[in-house]
């Protein structure tokens, strides 16, 4: 009973960075379509970013989490200027084909720029301190993180859900030309939308890099799983995409403990194909018909 | 009438004369193309008179860079220096790594381009057992001089070794020792082992399973897997808790082995902790925090910050040449460990090198101490130069030599 609880509090820990990446994931598909496949390399440049501020400069914490994710967003704004934007005209799938460009620019970038060998990223938050509930134990870390994560979530949910800025962006995403004929200044709320995305994917990063330790390859994982997770719980919901990742860790770490170690990474590909085949819209996605 | 009868004979004559000039010419002419080397002295492929061109293809993107990146860079790192001493008989090394990405698609084609585009006179390591199998057959048939493919047992089946020469130990054996030792001085009865599901972690499972079989009274009690690019290991470590072992063995990355040690010291289960030589590298005490403290592993060569002098001495020149090197110490020294035996041998030789001279050359290594590799000897039947590892504990911070050399039998 203890480890059943203990797979579940490593699952839910796990499926927090998991839903935080599908979010990111699911900001950018809601707008533009646009499946971004540098999702990750950004969360790690981010990463880096805070690390070199940290460590290298040795600025303190919080003016290094906040520069790193200004930066984060500053590069994603200008990601859709310099090359989404010109290529404005080539299909959905050749625009989906750059974002797979940036991923491996930026992974070479990153691992030229910071090296690839493993750096502990100091965080405020320690590793070894633990909680105690009944036999189930928790880290101080795993716990901030989780928390910090949750509060993440809801501040983007407010933002999209309760602002004249979300309000735009649900425009934007919905119909592009009505958007337009009403005034709002598309092509600002896309390079918004690529910018909070950044941001987005810089604090899944600066969060998941005191867990899994950082390397410019560390969200190779956490961004499969965020993918998994989007698809699970709905490419164009933002609920949907919490949902799916903490489902996905849950079932993920029980899939280890009680049927096989072994093909706890193959369950998220599973679980796309089997979401794909019976709910293709996701578990909260919204379902489309076309009548003919 | 004679006279022109003549003319027209000598006529006859010179055209035959031209025909056969033009055939000559076109035989020549052919042969030139055909046979550019055979207007001088007959070339060993890779060296030229100023260049030794050595080659190898290693992960330098994904998720074992840090491993490629450190061996790679520091085969070049030590080859420079060598250079800049003046190189060997007059000749510079030249070095070609490829990143093959930890791939072995990537790793076959790479070998390829090595030897036919590259004209490279030897491959040295490779890092991965799959990847070095998936290049294994096509470097033996190009009768490629091979040293020290990072692998299990690669040899296995292979009918020509000729030109295969390894300086690595073997991880079957690492695990056999490991296991050995912990059941006769740590009390060991219950194993359980934490590895990479690739043939690296199986090797090393295996030379577990190997160890308690024939130690008294252990038992493998539970065993869980990891994929490279796995960011989350709680699961396993609550996998391998449940399992009640008193000792886990880790057959791991740098990066996951840190991890499973952290997973398991925040569950505030600490069995005893064994680990492969692989993870000797100090960076292990930073990534793996205290709960690296206490733990055995093997070595094959001084340990950077053991007070070894030539190992610091190498050292400092490697990071003189490359700083970056300064992030991965000990496989920039594994790098070292597996060019140096084929520079003496290259030294042996003199300024006339052929690739059967060298052969010879490395099979006359005996119990040699190099700057990194230490006791290596070659001979006629025996191309496995590395028979004897050593056990390290952690203690503060420190790697602390516990046993002497132990060996084991070669296996060719």
């Amino acid at each position: 009973m203890v480890d059943l609880a203990q797979f579940l509090v490593g699952g839910l820990a796990a499926g927090t960075l998991y839903g935080l990446v599908a979010l990111g994931i699911v900001l950018l598909y809601r707008s533009s379509r646009v499946l971004n496949f540098a999702h990750g390399d950004v969360a790690t440049l981010g990463a880096f970013l805070a690390f070199t501020l940290l460590v290298g400069l040795n600025w303190p914490f919080a003016p290094s989490v906040v520069a790193s994710l200004i930066g984060t967003a500053a590069a994603g704004a200008l990601f859709y200027f310099v090359v989404l934007r010109p290529v404005k005209e080539a299909t959905l799938l050749g625009r989906i084909v750059v974002t797979l460009g940036l991923a491996l620019t930026l992974s070479g970038a990153n691992t030229l720029a910071f090296g690839a060998d493993t750096k502990v990223f100091p965080f405020p938050l320690s590793d070894i301190r633990v909680y105690r509930l009944s036999g189930v134990v928790i880290s101080q870390l795993s716990l901030g993180l989780s928390a910090a994560g949750v509060i993440l979530m809801a501040l983007l949910y407010l933002l999209v859900q309760r602002t004249r800025i979300g309000l735009a962006m649900r425009a934007v995403s919905q119909d592009l030309v009505a958007a337009q004929a009403l005034g709002i200044p598309s092509r600002r709320i896309f390079a918004l939308t690529w910018a909070l995305a950044g941001a987005l994917a810089a604090a899944a990063g600066i969060l998941a890099a005191p867990v899994t330790l950082l390397t410019p390859f560390m969200m190779l994982d956490p961004f499969l799983k965020g993918f998994a997770a989007a698809v699970l719980g709905g490419m164009d919901s933002m609920p949907g995409a919490v949902l799916g990742g903490w489902l996905l860790g849950v079932m993920e770490s029980l899939f280890a403990g009680y049927i096989s170690v072994k093909f706890k990474t193959t369950l998220a590909f599973l679980i796309i194909i089997l979401t794909l085949m019976v709910r293709p819209e996701g578990l909260l996605g919204r379902e489309f018909h076309r009548r003919v | 009438m004679d006279a022109e009868k003549s003319g027209a004979i000598a006529d006859k004559g010179g055209e035959a004369t031209m025909r056969y000039a033009r055939v000559f010419g076109l035989v020549l002419i052919l042969a030139a193309l055909l046979f550019p080397a055979t207007a001088g002295v007959a070339q060993e492929r890779g060296i030229t008179p100023t260049e030794i061109i050595i080659g190898s293809t290693v992960p330098l993107s994904g998720p074992a860079a840090y491993w490629g990146l450190g061996v790679g860079r520091g085969i070049d790192a030590y080859l420079k220096s060598i250079n800049d001493a003046g190189g060997i008989h007059g000749r510079k090394f030249r070095t070609v790594l490829l990143d093959d990405s930890y791939l072995p698609p990537r790793a076959a084609v790479n070998v390829r381009e090595l030897v036919e585009r590259h004209n490279v006179f030897a491959i040295v390591g490779m890092i991965g057992t799959a990847n070095a199998f998936a290049a294994r057959d096509y470097i033996i048939e190009s009768k490629t001089l091979w040293i020290t493919p990072t692998t299990n047992d690669i040899w296995a089946g292979l009918r020509e070794k000729k030109y295969l020469f390894v300086t690595y130990p073997s991880y079957l054996n690492e695990g056999r020792i490991l296991t050995q030792y912990a059941a006769e001085k740590l009390g060991t009865k219950k194993m359980a082992v934490f590895y990479q599901n690739d043939e690296y972690g199986l090797g090393l499972l295996r030379g577990v399973k190997y160890g308690v079989g024939a130690a008294k009274g252990v038992k493998l009690v539970g065993q869980a897997s990891y994929e490279v690019t796995d960011a989350d290991v709680s699961a396993q470590a609550v996998k391998l808790r449940q399992s009640g072992a008193d000792t886990v063995f880790i057959a791991a990355t740098p990066t996951q082995g840190a991890l499973i040690v952290r997973e398991m010291a925040k569950l505030g289960w600490r069995p005893q902790l064994l680990a492969t030589f692989t993870l000797g590298d100090p960076i292990m005490f930073r990534l793996a925090g205290e709960a690296w403290n206490d733990i055995y592993l093997t070595a094959y060569f001084p340990l950077p910050g053991s007070g070894d002098n030539k190992i610091e001495e190498t050292l400092g020149t490697l990071f003189r040449y490359d700083a970056a090197l300064r992030g991965s110490p000990y496989n920039a020294l594994a790098g070292v460990s597996f060019i140096e035996p084929l520079v003496e041998a290259l030294r042996r030789v003199g300024p006339d090198v052929t690739k059967d001279k060298v052969v010879a050359a490395m099979e006359s290594l005996r119990n040699w101490d190099g700057a990194v590799a230490r006791g290596v000897t070659f001979g006629k039947d025996r191309h496995q130069g590395l028979n004897r590892i050593y056990i390290v504990k952690a203690s503060n911070g420190q790697y602390v030599k516990i046993t002497d050399w132990i060996s084991y039998q070669t296996s060719f």
